[in-house]
């Protein structure tokens, strides 16, 4: 895969499962922040990261242990897509 | 002015049908965390659960046509009454206050499963008439005759403490001299597979306050204490276990799931139990703690309590390590625990702790229960959507 | 059940068929009495014995969210948070520690449940949703209302049939009187969801319930034949009086009495011949210093259910009380049905009328009641 088709892929599954409005995934990018508290972020907190892996293992076939520490990763959809890149090798 | 006392107690748990049993069980630290066999738990990360078993269900005196929910809070709710021995003019003016979140769900989950297949064929769509929580106080207050208020509270894992605060509220105002108060919930597919998507759940037996904790562990219980005017009890010749010293209920207002990262709630409810039951934190001996066995829970907590008593200066342990985390059922099973370890001068353990850790400042009493007399004790129980309670006991 | 402290009602929120928004919204729902009760538009209704119900426009209630912050929120959980900001804006009451908050609710969030569970049925273990579990508990609307009102307080969700509205009001007004709360915000929410229509109606539970007359909600009458299902959610600002009138607040009206328990029967019945030994109604009339045939009006609980009609209308003629007023018709049956009655009576109280009573009974016995006046 490449980090566009992953990128389709997270933003597709940002609409679904944390019900985002399709217009906002337009707008993405792989600046897009996540986190609460980042200005201009989309604004997710614990719940929706929660989700968004469970979703991810699904999609992508991957495994995210949750006893790794994952806050770097989930920063943008940059690192995300990168994340999610290293496990499907 | 008024004081609450609790002359009566009923509980049916993973160890057992009543109150005995329940109590050996706790006292000899002994794990009630196993394979759960009334669910299938295929292709799920954690399979175990405090389950009750089949034998005692069976055993509980109450038909088989009711929901599990029902026949478990019913079984309870009678033993709590029998207790208490109150005279049937009593009971007419006995309130009720049952704490539940799944009801009978357990039974509804068949039908919906029957219906997913084939829609219109399942012959169990009875099952709906008992799949709202407000069932248990329904069918106990019609069997039990009880004849005051009634009411339902779902308040998540913080259900079964908030009734019994409730309860006293409604004593202490004069509205009634008697409340059956406590909480009930029974193993659902629902309960399993939402806190296994959570990955709340340790696949292992939870280990609360251990540095290597990992989750949860889910249970199911029922638990109902016989609130009464401690004036009124004297009078007809009742005998109080002890007393609901004060209790406190607050909202974090934080997060749905999450609690405050600092106890602030945890921290106010603890406080607001102090100052209902007249104490000083330093009267407190023991605290019956939520412990839940996850990471974040323990954690916080732990930084509650050492705002609220000073690092180290209360013993812990949690329920939740011997009976798991009973939903609804926890905060009168574990108002019950810890009415029981005053009484008889023991604290039970925190089970599976075996690598305290060090970011908990406090003596957990890891594994083997501990013999020690206090006045006063504290119990925690904190749920979804960031429901405080603390309930204060007394001899 | 009332200590020292007196409660009063300083603003209002509401979401139903009828409209959305604070009192202006309620008020003009009640004068205008717009036809709500209508074929159901959002689900299939093939091979049901009911067809009806008084359903929520969307549009109205998102109109007093913004999207962006409730994007994960349930509609039930929408509308809950749509309603209780409403109120808490008129009433300009700020949040904090001494803030309170009670909901009712008969049904809860069934549909995120049944969302759930599918993700489960379709998928297997991963089409299971971590993010619409916490809304399968009945507590979740309490949860996200309390967070964005910031009450912080004692936040109870009770469960009740029928009269969930009323029950919570009249407990909000016992949190104030015990000292765990100064203000508390108290309603019912309610919506319709199809699995819950479709089982309750083949249950024969709504109107027609199988009987010859035409489906509708007629309370009272002779030929009423079940309740019409409506939803909504709709919360009243209840604040200690001292308090309120300390920061200036506008009082729309004062609870006069408050009284709630039950009639021991057994469980979904509604016996006619079963009498209250404990008096409720009247307890609450007393609290408040008011006689039955004092009463402006009697707002009843009363939803077309034949039984419980009677029982009702039983109830009240004992205690002095005829000829009660149901707004089922209007509103459609749901939890936020009691405290659009409370609401009513506090209207009514602000045009200087006499006391009103706002009465509940349901299936099963639970029974309150709200003696609602001008402010002494």
């Amino acid at each position: 895969m490449t980090q566009k088709e992953v990128l389709d892929e997270l933003k597709a599954l940002i609409v679904e499962r944390l019900k985002f409005d399709p217009s906002r995934a337009a707008e993405m990018t792989l600046e897009t922040t996540l986190p609460r508290g980042v200005e201009g972020s989309l604004g997710l907190d614990s719940l929706d990261f929660i989700e968004l892996s469970v979703a991810m293992e699904e999609r992508f076939g991957i495994v995210i242990d949750e006893a790794e520490s994952l806050a770097d990763d989930f920063v943008s959809l940059d690192t995300l897509s990168r994340f999610v890149l290293s496990k499907v090798k | 002015m008024t004081r609450v006392v609790v002359s009566g107690l009923g509980v049916v748990s993973p160890y057992g049908a009543g109150v005995k049993t329940f109590w050996a069980g706790l006292s000899t630290g002994e794990c009630a965390i196993r394979p759960l066999t009334i669910i299938d738990t295929e292709g799920f990360r954690s399979r175990i659960a405090a389950e009750v078993p089949a034998d005692v269900i069976g055993g509980l005196g109450v038909s088989r046509r009711r929901s599990r929910a029902d026949r478990l809070a019913l079984a309870a709710a009678r033993e709590a009454l029998a207790d208490a021995d109150l005279s049937p003019r009593d009971r007419t003016d006995m309130a009720l206050i049952v704490g539940a979140v799944g009801g009978g769900m357990l039974e509804g989950e068949s039908w919906y499963w029957d219906e997913a297949l084939q829609p219109g064929s399942s012959p169990k769509i009875g099952a709906l008439r008992s799949i709202l929580p407000t069932s248990h106080s329904e069918v106990i207050g019609w069997r039990l005759g009880l004849g005051g208020p009634r009411e339902t509270v779902v308040m998540a894992c913080a259900s079964g403490a908030a009734s019994i605060a409730f309860g006293a509220d409604l004593i202490r105002s004069g509205a009634t001299p008697l409340a059956l108060a406590g909480g009930v919930d029974a193993i659902t597919r629902i309960c399993f597979m939402g806190f296994n998507a959570l990955k709340l759940l340790d696949p292992e037996p939870c280990r609360p306050f251990d540095r290597g904790r990992r989750g949860m562990s889910i249970g199911e219980a029922a638990a109902f204490l016989v609130l009464e005017d401690a004036e009124h009890c004297r009078s007809r010749g009742g005998r109080a276990l002890g007393q609901l010293l004060g209790a406190g209920v607050t909202t974090d207002a934080h997060h749905v799931t999450a609690p405050h990262p600092e106890g602030e709630g945890m921290i106010r409810a603890m406080r607001e139990a102090l100052a209902a039951a007249g104490r000083a934190p330093g009267d407190i001996g023991y605290v019956n703690a939520h412990g839940t066995g996850t990471p974040q829970n323990d954690r916080v907590e732990a930084l509650a309590m050492a705002r609220v008593f000073g690092e180290g200066r209360v013993l812990v342990s949690s329920t939740k390590s011997l009976v798991g985390h009973t939903m609804a059922a926890a905060g009168s099973v574990e108002a019950a625990a810890t009415l029981l370890s005053l009484q008889h001068g023991l604290i039970p353990p925190t089970a599976n702790l075996r690598d305290p850790d060090p970011d908990v400042p406090f003596d957990c009493v890891a594994q083997t229960a501990r013999p020690v007399e206090v006045d006063a004790a504290l119990s925690n129980s904190f749920g979804f959507g960031g429901q405080n309670v603390s309930l204060i006991f007394g001899r | 059940m009332m200590s020292g402290r007196r409660v009063v009602i300083t603003g209002m929120g509401s979401v139903s068929a009828a409209g959305a928004g604070g009192m202006p919204a309620v008020a003009e729902a009640l004068a205008r009495r717009p036809a709500t009760i209508a074929p159901v538009a959002a689900f299939a209704l093939e091979g049901c014995t009911s067809r009806l119900a008084a359903e929520v426009d969307e549009a109205r209630f998102m109109a007093l969210l913004d999207p962006d912050s409730v994007r994960r929120l349930s509609r039930i959980c929408r509308m809950t948070l749509a309603a209780c900001r409403a109120a808490v804006k008129e009433a300009g009451l700020p949040g904090g520690a001494r803030l309170g908050l009670v909901v009712g609710s008969e049904y809860g969030d069934f549909r995120s449940g049944a969302e759930f569970v599918d993700g489960f049925l379709r998928r297997g273990p991963a089409g299971l949703s971590p993010l619409t579990f916490p809304s399968t508990v009945m507590n979740s609307m309490a949860a996200v209302t309390g967070i964005a009102i910031d009450a912080k307080a004692t936040s109870v969700t009770l469960n009740q049939a029928t009269v969930a509205g009323d029950l919570a009001v009249a407990r909000g007004v016992g949190l104030i009187a015990d000292g765990r709360a100064e203000a508390v915000i108290a309603g019912g929410v309610d919506e319709l969801f199809s699995h819950v229509y479709r089982n309750l109606a083949r249950l024969g539970a709504l109107s027609p319930m199988g009987g010859g007359a035409p489906e509708g909600c007629r309370p009272y009458a002779k030929d009423h034949n079940g309740p019409v299902l409506g939803e909504g959610a709709t919360f009243v600002v209840l604040e200690e009086r001292e308090a309120a009138r300390a920061r200036g607040a506008d009082i729309h009206a004062e609870i006069l009495g408050a009284a709630w328990g039950a009639i021991p029967v057994a469980p979904h019945s509604a016996p006619i011949r079963r009498r209250d030994a404990r008096a409720i109604a009247r307890r609450a009339l007393d609290q408040a210093g008011v006689g039955a045939g004092a009463l402006a009006r009697c707002y009843g609980s009363g939803n077309g259910d034949p039984a419980l009609d009677d029982w009702e209308l039983r109830l009240l003629e004992a205690d002095g009380m005829r000829e009660p007023v149901s707004l089922a018709s209007l509103f459609g049956q749901h939890a936020g049905l009691g405290a659009l009655r409370v609401a009513a009576a506090a209207l009514d109280a602000r045009t200087g009328r006499a006391p009103s009573l706002v009465h509940g009974i349901a299936r099963g016995g639970c029974r309150t009641a709200l003696v609602i006046g001008r402010v002494a």
